[in-house]
């Protein structure tokens, strides 16, 4: 039997399982859409025939920008550095997150779903979800 | 031409000065109402509908304890960069609907400096989004644009185009805030905020006021010497597919807008194309918008603007002069009155009396149009009828 981990994460709801790490959306089941994150009601068709499925955790970057400074609160960092944020095309749905590892990208990049840390808690590190350049 | 009774004209327009500004919210407005009521002429017993708009905290309606408690109904609107298209259309559709001659639109902020502050409760998401840097408004155009220049293949330097031309127009008009020319080098070369945009490429809240006076066709021509048509103006929210601030995920696929949208009817009410149109206002929050929306409001060819720019086809003398005033990036964003300082701006170029660059060759068709969030914009076509005969 594995141990339990226990990661601290932003948003337990943004996640159908932290380790390994995979993002939660919402099918539609009258019309099909995907969205993230999940969500009551479908914004497509407004059917309420909605359930929660994992997202696919590799996908192309759609768009990207680096942050050159500091966003005010609420947004919470332990020391900032400029990092980037782009738009993930999984197929089924674009997925806005964060870009991990550097800070100039293209578009039509490969990536894979990654936990980053976002800032630490007391003693705990707190994660977040991000994207990683397939190497 | 015969004027019908049903049209709706611009009789009476003023604006204040925007950028930053110590006073009450409230002073600004009441200024640009009795500068609006100047230029036609009328007081404010004569206004049968009032439409004010702000983004702040104060409201419009309140505006009556300035300006005389005369009874009139006053409508507020607060719908984010929208609100001055917003406002228009219903004081338009008021003075139709309840069979008036005459109302007052105004619109106004008085905004504290930096990027606007969102709250992810406000727009229906979780604390995580805020807490991790994703509701940023900066990274969301520079998001946008990226992607936009991708896929039309629009080269970085139409960003650093754009800014230039903001800032040349501006150093000419009196109301603008920003009016330091900045070349296509210096918004190229300055410090990057979000790639691919500069701190040159984007506009910061401000404060400023503007109002119009609108009349019924029977009206217009006794109170103004000009009075300019509202021959459309049309509102549109987002479809699936399309791009809006603040949104943790996007459809694939096709891609909407509600300015094509918004775009097209107004053309369509007003029965013109956009190869009519002879000087234009379009929503510049930053330079990629601007890009971006010459495409969507079907002004140019998604992909044209980079040469279109260099040719200087938006400059005073070019084919289509667009945002004559500096537009959003030299007057900032006093978000209520940002959409009617558009439409004042196109009113005084239709009427020849432009208070910056004036286009050459009495032109006779404007367009304006607003976008903002959470995805709605708004657009109108005013169009210089000539003398009634
Ligand atoms: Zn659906």
């Amino acid at each position: 039997m594995s141990i339990p981990t226990s990661i601290e994460v932003v948003d337990a709801t943004l996640f159908t399982s932290v380790d390994p790490v995979i993002l939660a959306g919402s099918a539609c089941a009258v019309c099909g859409a995907h969205v993230f994150p999940p969500i009551e009601s479908c914004p497509t068709c407004s059917s309420l025939d909605v359930e929660t499925v994992a997202l696919p955790t590799e996908g192309t970057v759609w768009s990207w920008t680096t942050q050159h400074f500091a966003p005010k609160p609420p947004f919470r960092t332990d020391e900032f550095t400029p990092f980037s944020i782009g738009y993930v095309d999984l197929g089924l749905v674009i997925v806005q997150g964060w870009l991990v590892g550097k800070t100039q990208w293209a578009i039509g990049e490969r990536v894979n779903l990654v936990l980053a840390k976002a800032w630490t808690n007391e003693s705990d590190t707190v994660f977040t979800f991000g994207f990683e350049a397939v190497t | 031409m015969s004027v019908k009774t049903d049209d709706i004209f611009i009789v009476g327009a003023a604006r204040t000065e925007f950028g930053r500004f110590d006073g009450e919210d409230n002073e600004l407005a009441e200024r640009a109402v009795r500068g609006a009521l100047a230029d036609c002429g009328l007081t404010w017993s004569d206004i049968e509908l009032a439409v004010g708009g702000t983004n702040g905290e104060t409201k419009p309606d309140n505006l009556v304890s300035r300006l005389g408690l005369t009874g009139l109904p006053f409508v507020t609107v607060k719908n984010g960069c929208a609100t001055g298209g917003v406002a228009l259309m219903t004081a338009r559709n008021g003075l139709i609907a309840e069979n008036l001659d005459i109302a007052c639109v105004v619109g106004y902020d008085n905004h504290a400096r930096g990027a606007f502050n969102a709250s992810p409760a406000r727009y229906g998401l979780g604390d995580w989004y805020g807490a991790t840097g994703m509701m940023v408004t900066t990274s969301y155009f520079a998001l946008k644009i990226a992607r936009y220049l991708h896929e039309h293949g629009i080269d970085q330097r139409t960003l650093g185009y754009a800014s230039a031309k903001a800032f040349d127009y501006a150093q000419e008009h009196p109301y603008a805030w920003r009016r330091k020319p900045v070349s296509v080098d210096e918004a190229m070369d300055a410090d990057m905020i979000n790639d691919p945009l500069t701190r040159y490429m984007f506009c910061s809240p401000d404060a400023g006021a503007v109002s119009l006076v609108l009349a019924r066709g029977s009206r217009a021509f006794d109170l103004c010497e000009t009075p300019i048509r509202l021959a459309s103006v049309a509102l549109r929210g987002r479809r699936p597919g399309s791009f809006e601030v603040f949104s943790p995920w996007l459809s694939p696929g096709n891609r909407t807008s509600p300015s094509i949208d918004a775009a097209k009817a107004a053309f369509e009410l007003a029965g013109i194309t956009p190869a009519d149109v002879q000087v234009a206002q379009l929503q510049d929050t930053d330079s990629g918008a601007e890009v971006i929306h010459l495409g969507e409001t079907g002004l140019v060819a998604h992909g044209d603007q980079e040469a279109a720019y260099r040719n200087g086809e938006f400059d005073i003398d070019g084919r289509l002069p667009v945002n004559t005033d500096g537009g959003l990036l030299a007057n900032g964003e006093p978000v209520g009155a940002s959409g009617l300082r558009q439409v004042h701006e196109i009113v005084r170029q239709l009427q020849g009396r432009a208070d910056g660059k004036q286009v050459p060759g009495a032109p006779r068709v404007g367009f304006t149009h607003v976008y903002g969030a959470p995805g709605i914009s708004a657009c109108s076509v005013l169009i210089n009828e000539g003398a009634q005969p």
